[in-house]
């Protein structure tokens, strides 16, 4: 139930609201210099031994947000000139207090968990919950700031290469701490903090701004975006923990791009992806030196590369040709149904019900190192004094896969073939009467996608040291499938934060590993509900589910407009 | 020649499970094209709640025939039928009615989601109800005297009692649903939706009311094939429903979707496919372990050579 405060009584209360609101930010930052919880078995420590603890550190971020965002006001609208005007205070403030309240909760559930028993919740962590909640009660009674316009303020370029620098050094920073986070509750309370801060800036108008300086300046954020990923093996001081989930959460990505094109761009619904990538991991299997290898021909990795894409693609060919003409639910089913055919035949080519390749069920192990021209992926090297181990090896060659991938799937979006895809997404029979080739455009995603997965395949032969078929169940197929949907589809970033979602919080959440599953399929079910578009939305897809909201429609038309006014400043604009 | 028929006899009550599964698919498909995919799921909670009826009449192991036969066994199928039909409701009403006119990928993706959930929820809570087995792995389903383990032996055929079930099950379901759905007021305002739902709608037809029907009745036919699974196979699985599902849906296109009579000949066939494989195609591809592999063939083929399925379907092209 939504309450809703009339504007009158938002206007007659706004100063007892921020001086409430400023009140409780001040509580809990003052909390953070008192224990939380007695002895120091939870998050990590929150006892306050001499100091507030890193946890804490960052969790103050959301009340000191809150205090600002209610104090710079009373500076008053006049010397705050334009300032004011560009950006959503009250709003914001709102946010960063429930964000706040949210947080402090998560904290004190997982102390009480910890410690067994809320008892064990000390001063400081009462003040934080109080303070929290009244922040979190008084602002709503601030009148409604309008919508932020910072986007829509030119600002110079050299200000919008450091915005993305910041943004981008912030992410590192980020993605390291809640990697080296092994404590869940700790975890689950950084995440919450994250993703409250998120809000906040999207909220505050910062988001917007830095959507129109990554679009104006694309190639920056691009490179600045990899440098970090690739930076990302110096933080962990050698640690293999993180690192190998970090390398699976890239083979994943990689594999879940790949069905992004084609459930993304060319809206076909594949259900048996996982085989795609299972194959190109057998191929690899049997063409490496594995004593159980069972073909006589063993290429460099480069080779086997471009075989187990190929063979990949193939059978996407094989499977595509006769069904993409009939179209939609009947592709699911037919493509689940090639997924298991895939997994049954690997599991019985094993000399026994058909001719021996996969060993069956035990499948091929001992699949050996990656060696590139000396440089042996299972050695621990030294880089500018820090160890980079195995796993940090493999996720660098995922790097680079996954960076050939996006140059790619940019490239092919704004090109004839994506355009036709997008085309057959929207409406095939229109797009087949203005020209588009639909089956060819079909059966090239589908080869163009089997490609790409082969190839993830192929390095997760190597990374996972062994290939049976159990590991590429339809389950397997469902969550590429979520990685996309939750994410975005059709948009790279969204199905990178989807698949980094699907894969990082069952590792760091191993407490309810038993619930997983039933968090995922409900999980599926909510998002198609109340976000069907993902987390990040495809500006056209996002009209697509909401195709009866004039408001969003108004709203994207005009998004469209200014963004590619920024793109293109010369021509001010296009007519849609 | 009765190695043939013996596999005719298996392949007739293995395609008989598939039909009632397949009835389902078929029924919901004609009337809001929407795959359902948890139904192999709703097929699965049925034999759970068939098994969780017997558990509260007390584990009765020692009636005789006649009671066995005539009361328990019809409690059974009830309290499958009910479990069934409750969790088909209470699927379509919060997770698939709120999608009505969204794009068809999103009903679809809900659909996964479903059959995940429901499997996941049987595995994890079924054994916390009371006296309850754990339903972690697979649950012995209870014999019932007079079919368990009974057979007929007919000229050098031998005839399981469960696989008579079956088939009469089949037999039975077909004769009501024809009558269900021609000579009822809601079946034949099924058949108006399926054919265009706006119209139906404007002849005064509740559209909402029709699609609870079609979930009901599908879900009724998948828990009277969930009790013929358990008392063929003797054990029932969280996740029996996965491939069964499949299988189904795999016979309802055979037959072409949204054609009742379809299902029925379209499950028939992919019995009788499946058994002849394992019999007939020599050498090692004739083994049981790729049974699967040669019905999904099937279905890849029927979609390139015959798409509309043996009877004819009723849309095909759809994005």
């Amino acid at each position: 139930m939504r309450v809703i405060i009339s504007d009158q009584t938002k206007v007659q209360y706004r100063y007892p609201a921020r001086a409430v609101g400023i009140l409780g930010a001040v509580m809990v930052i003052v909390s953070i210099f008192l224990p939380w919880s007695y002895g120091q078995g939870a998050l990590d420590d929150v006892g306050f031994t001499g100091a507030p603890s890193p946890l804490q550190m960052f969790v103050v971020i959301l009340p000191v947000l809150v205090l600002v965002l209610l104090a710079i006001p009373l500076v008053g609208k006049q010397r705050l000139g334009k300032v004011a005007k560009v950006v959503a205070w009250n709003t914001s403030a709102k946010t960063a207090s429930i964000a706040t309240l949210v947080t402090v909760t998560i904290a004190l559930a997982a102390i009480a968990i910890e410690l067994k028993g809320l008892a064990n919740v000390e001063i400081g962590g009462w003040l934080a919950l109080i303070g929290a909640a009244l922040a979190a009660l008084a602002t709503p009674f601030l009148p409604d700031s309008p919508e932020p316009t910072l986007e829509r303020v030119k600002s110079p370029k050299w200000a919008q290469i450091v915005g993305i620098a910041v943004m981008m050094a912030a992410v590192l920073f980020a993605a390291a701490f809640a990697l080296n986070q092994t404590d869940a509750g700790a975890f689950l309370t950084y995440l919450a903090f994250l993703v409250g801060v998120v809000l906040v800036l999207r909220q505050f108008g910062v988001m917007g701004w830095i959507g129109i300086a990554g679009a104006n300046n694309n190639r920056v954020l691009v490179m600045s975006a990899f440098i970090v990923a690739f930076a990302f093996p110096f933080t962990q001081d050698g640690s293999d923990a993180n690192m190998s989930i970090a390398s699976q959460v890239l083979i994943f990505a990689a594999a879940a791009l790949g069905l992004n094109i084609v459930v993304g761009l060319v809206g076909l619904l594949d259900l048996g992806y996982i085989a795609f990538l299972g194959a190109g991991a057998f191929t690899a299997a049997v063409l490496s030196e594995s004593a159980f290898s069972t073909i006589d021909f063993h290429p460099p990795f480069i080779v086997t590369v471009l075989i187990a894409g190929a063979v990949s693609s193939l059978l996407g060919l094989l499977i595509g040709a006769p069904t993409l003409r009939v179209s939609g639910d009947y592709l699911a089913i037919v493509t689940l149904a090639f997924g298991e055919i895939f997994r049954i035949t690997m599991n019985n080519l094993d000399g026994n019900d058909g001719p021996n390749v996969t060993n069956g069920s035990n499948g091929i192990s001992g699949i050996p190192e990656l060696n590139f021209f000396g440089f042996d992926f299972g050695e621990v090297h030294t880089i500018l004094g820090v160890e980079i181990g195995r796993f940090a090896n493999y996720y660098w060659l995922m790097l680079v896969v996954i960076a050939l991938i996006i140059v790619v799937f940019m490239n092919l979006n704004y090109s004839r073939i994506g355009r036709g895809w997008v085309a057959i997404r929207e409406d095939e029979l229109a797009a087949e009467a203005m020209g588009v080739n639909t089956f060819a455009l079909k059966l090239l995603a589908f080869a163009g996608g089997a490609f790409l997965a082969g190839v993830a395949g192929a390095v997760k032969a190597h990374h996972d040291v062994s290939v049976t078929p159990d590991q590429y169940v339809f389950l397997e197929s469902a969550f590429l499938l979520a990685a996309v949907v939750l994410g975005g589809m059709g948009t790279v970033v969204g199905v990178l934060i989807g698949a980094t979602i699907l894969k990082l919080l069952p590792e760091k959440l191993r407490f309810f590993s038993d619930y997983r599953l039933l968090l995922f399929g409900l999980l599926m079910v909510i998002m198609m509900q109340f976000r069907p578009e993902g987390i990040i939305a495809d500006e056209r897809r996002q009209l697509e589910f909401h195709a009866e909201d004039e408001e969003l429609a108004e709203e994207i038309e005009e998004e469209l407009i200014t963004h590619h006014a920024h793109l293109n400043p010369e021509r001010k604009g296009f007519e849609l | 020649m009765e190695l043939f028929f013996q596999q005719l006899i298996n392949g007739l009550s293995l395609g008989a499970l598939y039909a009632l599964i397949a009835v389902g698919y078929t029924v919901v498909y004609g009337i809001v094209q929407l795959i359902n995919f948890a139904h192999g799921e709703i097929f699965m909670v049925g034999a759970f709640g068939a098994f969780g009826t017997w558990m509260i009449l007390g584990q009765p192991k020692d009636w005789s025939v006649a009671a066995s036969l005539f009361i328990l066994l019809p409690l059974m199928l009830l309290g499958g039928i009910v479990t069934s039909v409750a969790v088909a409701l209470l699927t379509e009403r919060f997770a698939y009615r709120p999608l009505r006119n969204a794009p068809r990928l999103a009903p679809l993706i809900t659909a996964i989601g479903v059959s995940v959930f429901l499997q996941e929820f049987v595995r994890l809570f079924y054994g916390r109800i009371p006296g309850f087995p754990d339903a972690k792995s697979a649950i012995a389903f209870p014999a019932i005297p007079g079919i368990s383990g009974e057979s007929i032996q007919v000229g050098g055929v031998l005839i399981q009692m469960p696989a008579v079930f079956t088939i009469g099950a089949l037999a039975v379901s077909t004769v009501f649903l024809w009558y269900f759905v021609n000579r009822t007021k809601t079946g034949r305002a099924m058949i108006a939706t399926s054919q265009d739902a706006d119209t139906a709608r404007l002849m005064g037809i509740d559209v909402d009311k029709v699609i609870v029907a079609a979930f009901g009745v599908g879900a009724g036919l998948a828990a009277i094939a969930g009790v013929a699974h358990g008392l063929s196979y003797g054990n029932i699985d969280f996740r029996m429903g996965f491939l069964a599902g499949l299988k189904a849906f795999t016979a309802a296109v055979l037959g072409g979707i949204g054609n009742i009579n379809g299902a029925v000949v379209g499950g028939l066939v992919l019995g009788i496919v499946e058994a002849m494989a394992t019999t007939f195609i020599p050498g090692q591809f004739g083994s049981s372990a790729w049974k699967d592999v040669w019905a999904f063939v099937l279905l890849i083929l029927v979609l390139v050579f015959r798409p509309q399925g043996l009877l004819g379907a009723k849309v095909v092209d759809r994005a």
